[in-house]
């Protein structure tokens, strides 16, 4: 059995490898994906910690994790294709109608 | 050492590497699907069989398929965009923020798990029924708020899928 912290440096570098790829691509799609890595890496965490102190809220948190993910993922992508439909670009660099 | 650990760890991180630098969207998609499933493997290894069902079926299942079919409908196959950004401030912004989230949360996580003295396990750790006790009993308010969220979620979606908006 690895230990929690071995659970916790993954859970934190998928966390990073998420931020890294949101801050650094410009194809909306794979924002998205870089999000989908840091909610899966909260969720390991969620449920290394509950496995290691026998409490098994963690993984009822977990479950409403995947609730928000796919709200924000539904929501998320019908944004996209009404913007793409506009604009018929999905470069998040080329997202400038706001911009003053 | 723990092979199963190491094994699945080592398909996350390279999996999550090629997620974030593939220059098109679809390996990135089938990259992460591998991340899915060797999270999954993980949380078997943990004691939660009901959490690797639920990942597979619900990340790798819908949530992937999904994004698959929105890159249907926005890409065609000749269109690549360049894999980073052309903007070098970001990208080193992207890396030094990358650093200092590995080492803040590494330390401070750290911090937390010295503190958590490794219980043993109940009988009837993680299986489906006693699972099921806890999320219909005491988690049921929190049940009912997020069907709520998904069907705001749903409404919206559909609402902003519609040809005129």
């Amino acid at each position: 059995m690895a230990p929690l912290n071995h659970y916790i440096i993954l859970a934190t570098i998928i966390f990073s490898l998420g931020v890294i790829g949101f801050v650094t691509r410009r194809n909306a799609l794979i924002l998205f994906m870089s999000v989908e890595l840091m909610l899966n890496s909260i969720n390991l965490m969620l449920v290394a910690f509950s496995r290691f102190k026998a409490d098994m809220a963690g993984q009822v948190m977990a479950i409403f994790i995947y609730a928000v993910a796919a709200a924000e993922v539904a929501v998320g992508l019908a944004i996209l294709i009404a913007i793409s439909r506009h604009i018929k670009e999905i470069d998040v660099t080329k997202f400038n109608l706001l911009k003053w | 050492m723990d092979l199963i650990f190491w094994f699945f760890a080592f398909m996350a991180v390279s999996a999550g590497l090629l997620t974030i630098t593939a220059k098109d969207p679809l390996p990135c998609a089938l990259s992460l699907m591998s991340v899915f499933i060797a999270f999954s493997g993980l949380y078997l290894h943990l004691h939660a069989p009901l959490m690797a069902i639920f990942q597979v079926t619900i990340y790798a299942g819908a949530i992937l398929v999904l994004v698959l079919f929105v890159m249907m409908l926005l890409t065609t196959p000749g269109e690549r965009l360049k894999s980073i950004q052309k903007n070098v401030p970001f990208r080193i912004m992207g890396a030094q923020l990358g650093l200092c989230l590995t080492a803040l949360l590494g330390f401070g996580m750290k911090g937390i798990s010295d503190l958590v003295v490794q219980a043993r396990l109940p009988d009837g750790f993680g299986h489906p029924s006693s699972f099921g006790t806890l999320f219909f009993k005491d988690y049921l308010l929190h049940f009912e708020v997020a069907s709520v969220l998904l069907l705001v979620a749903l409404v919206g979606s559909i609402y902003l899928g519609k040809k005129s908006l």
